[in-house]
Formats: C-alpha cells, structure tokens, sequence
C-alpha cells in the first residue's frame, strides 16, 4: 500500500465500552468510508456494529446479514452498508451484490470478514481488527484501527 | 415502429418512446433519487402525457450494459416486467453505443468514457459521420490504454460520459490529439439515443436484434476481480 496508514489500539474490558468505541467511531465517520471490521467468532464484531449504527442514529434492530450478505439502513444521518462476507469463496461474487455502487457511494461500509474480500477493498479502506488476550480476562478486547492518513 | 426505451445504466433515470422517425417523448432525470423509485413513475407520466397504448408499442429498448450493477438491474428488472406483462419482447442496446449514438455528424471519433471506478473506464471507439460504426467494440480498461489507441489513431476526438470529469486532468496530461468535451445536453446516456439506435438495429438485423423478455440479462463486462488486483493482493496482518 502506499498510503501512510496511522495505527490506533484501543481496549476495552467489557462490550459496552466495545459498543462506546464504534459509537464515537460513528459520530464522526464520512460520507465514503469503508470499514473492514475483522475478529474471530466471538469476538464482538456483532457488538460493534450495533454501537456503530446507534453512533449514525439507526435504531432499528441490527444483526450479522450472514445470509443475505448486505443489509442497507437509510434512516440514520448517513446510509449505513452493512455488509457480512463470511459466507464469500472468491471476491467475484461480491459482483452480485453491487459492491462497488456502495463502497464508491455515499454512505459508510462496514464490511465483517472483510479479511476475506481484502483483494477488492478499497485503498482507503479502514480496518478494525478486534482479538481477545485470554490471559487479560475473558472480556478483554483489543481493538487495532489502521486509518490511511 | 413504436419503440420504448429505458435508462437506468448509469446516474441518468429516463424514459422515451420514438414513433416511426418521431421523438414523441423523452424524459430524462439525472439527480440522487434512486432509479428504483423514479423510473416507473416517470414512464407513467410519459404514458400519461402522450396517450400511449403500451399494447401498441413493437419491443422495449434499454442500454444492457455496461454501468452500474444497481442501475442495470433496475433497467433490466423493468424492462423484463413490462415485456412479460405486455408480451414484448425487449432490444438491448450496448451502453457504450448508445452514448455514442448522441453524437452525429461528426469526422472526429467518439470516445464515451463511463467511470469503471477503480481507474478503469467502460469505453470505445466509434464513428458516426452518417452511421454508427464501432472501432473499437466496448471494453473496460485503463484510462491510459484507451489514450494510448487514440493518440495513434491520431484523429481529433470528442470524449462523453460520466468518466470525463475523473479523467479530465489525466486527458489533459496524456492526450496528443485535439479533443472536445461533449456539452451537458450530450455527454449523458439518453433513452432517444437508446430508442434511435435500437431502430437501426432492428433494420440491419431484424428479429435477430430482438430478445425474450424472460431471456434478457444485463452484460456487467467486469474482468474477473482476479485478473485486475493480481499484484495488489493485501494482508492486513502486516501492519496489525
């Protein structure tokens, strides 16, 4: 990449603090950007994206569009594109969803597993990576954001 | 011939009906609301304003691609309701030649430039002094590659499309050959020009131009993700 990426981390000792930090992430996000939120199973993905969609002022429910791959909310104070790619083989089938109308649109992406569309994310992709450190208690959470300057 | 025709490939929603060499209507909207939601709407208030029998329409013309996966879907979704409702069948029209379809007249090439995003474009070459002919079918590539042909094609050009405000500055760096920008009343996708050249295609090729509404399926021309980020593949592990 040749952007110059900035490295933030963050923990968090319980989910509502998790929740709190996408909520402020939120606040402040842009018309464009695209999250790539990573983590293992459990780890709070789920968790974030739901403070991250109160932070833009949704307040329908929000779950994991495991299935369905995308899940559009219009009502906050910029589209939210919620995308869950877990169940993606190849880059290619995110064709189908028309994937690049929401990543160069105008609303915010959050993409779970982004991991495993990484060749087509965009370069000035955010990335969040949540992991757990057992040995600093079960709810311990650390949260890496790499943002391009 | 009546012909209908539909946009939605790209950030234009519009409708027009040519009647027989007569543009009796055309409505054209190029604004954020969503084509999903203004696309039938408008087509009633054409239908409306014109008395037109959709009964009596010959087939459904619209752009099947390339463009915008949503927009050609929309395009494709209506087109296929009406014609199944109707019994029509349905002309697609490549997108790329129906951009060139607006301009006529002219000894210079036309070049449409459509924003592929990821600095690729969907473009061709064309003439169109008496009769569209295709140089150079259409294609999704660099920007640079198609600069690249014109500058040795060395004729004088005339560049539309939505992919000309995001080219602007590298045509200025990189073109050889005199160019034009088409005007704001041309350099769009335009259903008339969609409908005209659906009607010469029906004369040169008859039934065959002509597909099933059941059957018709929008042409993405994407290269395979693959093939273009080859080279570029990321680990966000380096820099976790």
């Amino acid at each position: 990449m040749s952007t110059n990426m900035k490295k933030t981390i963050v923990e968090t000792s319980c989910m509502e603090d998790t929740a709190k930090y996408a909520y402020e992430m939120a606040v402040n996000a842009e018309p464009g950007q695209v999250y790539a939120l990573i983590g293992d199973l459990g780890v709070g993905k789920t968790v974030f994206t739901k403070g991250f969609a109160e932070g833009l002022g949704i307040e329908e429910p929000v779950s994991s569009p495991t299935f369905t791959i995308l899940q559009i909310y219009e009502e906050g104070r910029l589209p939210l594109y919620h995308f869950d790619v877990y169940r993606i083989e190849e880059p290619e089938e995110m064709e189908e969803v028309g994937f690049d109308d929401y990543i160069y649109g105008e609303g915010v992406c959050l993409i779970e597993w982004a991991n495993r569309i990484e060749e087509i994310l965009p370069e000035e992709t955010i990335y969040v990576v949540i992991e757990k450190d057992l040995e600093k208690g079960m709810d311990y959470r650390k949260i890496t954001v790499v943002k391009p300057e | 011939m009546r012909i209908l025709a539909i946009e939605a490939s790209g950030p234009v929603a519009g409708c027009a009906l040519l009647e027989d060499g007569t543009l009796t209507a055309e409505y054209s909207v190029q604004y954020k609301k969503k084509h999903s939601q203004s696309l039938v709407p408008m087509l009633d208030e054409m239908k409306g304003m014109v008395d037109l029998d959709l009964s009596g329409i010959d087939f459904i013309a619209v752009t099947s691609g390339p463009g915008s996966f949503t927009g050609l879907r929309i395009g494709a979704a209506t087109v296929k309701g009406l014609g199944l409702a109707l019994d029509k069948p349905v002309l697609p029209v490549p997108t790329v030649d129906s951009l060139a379809c607006n301009l006529f007249g002219t000894d210079r090439l036309i070049c449409p430039l459509m924003d592929a995003r990821r600095q690729q474009v969907y473009t061709g070459i064309y003439e169109n002094r008496e009769e569209l002919k295709v140089l150079r079918p259409q294609c999704v590539v660099a920007l640079s590659e198609i600069v690249e042909e014109l500058n040795k094609l060395g004729r004088e050009v005339v560049f539309l499309g939505d992919g000309v405000p995001v080219s602007e500055k590298a045509l200025a760096e990189t073109m050889q050959v005199p160019y034009l920008l088409a005007p704001a009343h041309l350099n769009r996708q335009r259903a008339a020009s969609t409908a005209v050249r659906a009607a010469q295609l029906f004369e040169e090729k008859g039934e065959a131009a002509l597909v099933s509404a059941d059957d018709f399926r929008p042409e993405y021309l994407r290269v395979p993700q693959a093939e273009r980020e080859r080279g570029d593949k990321r680990n966000y592990k380096v820099f976790v």
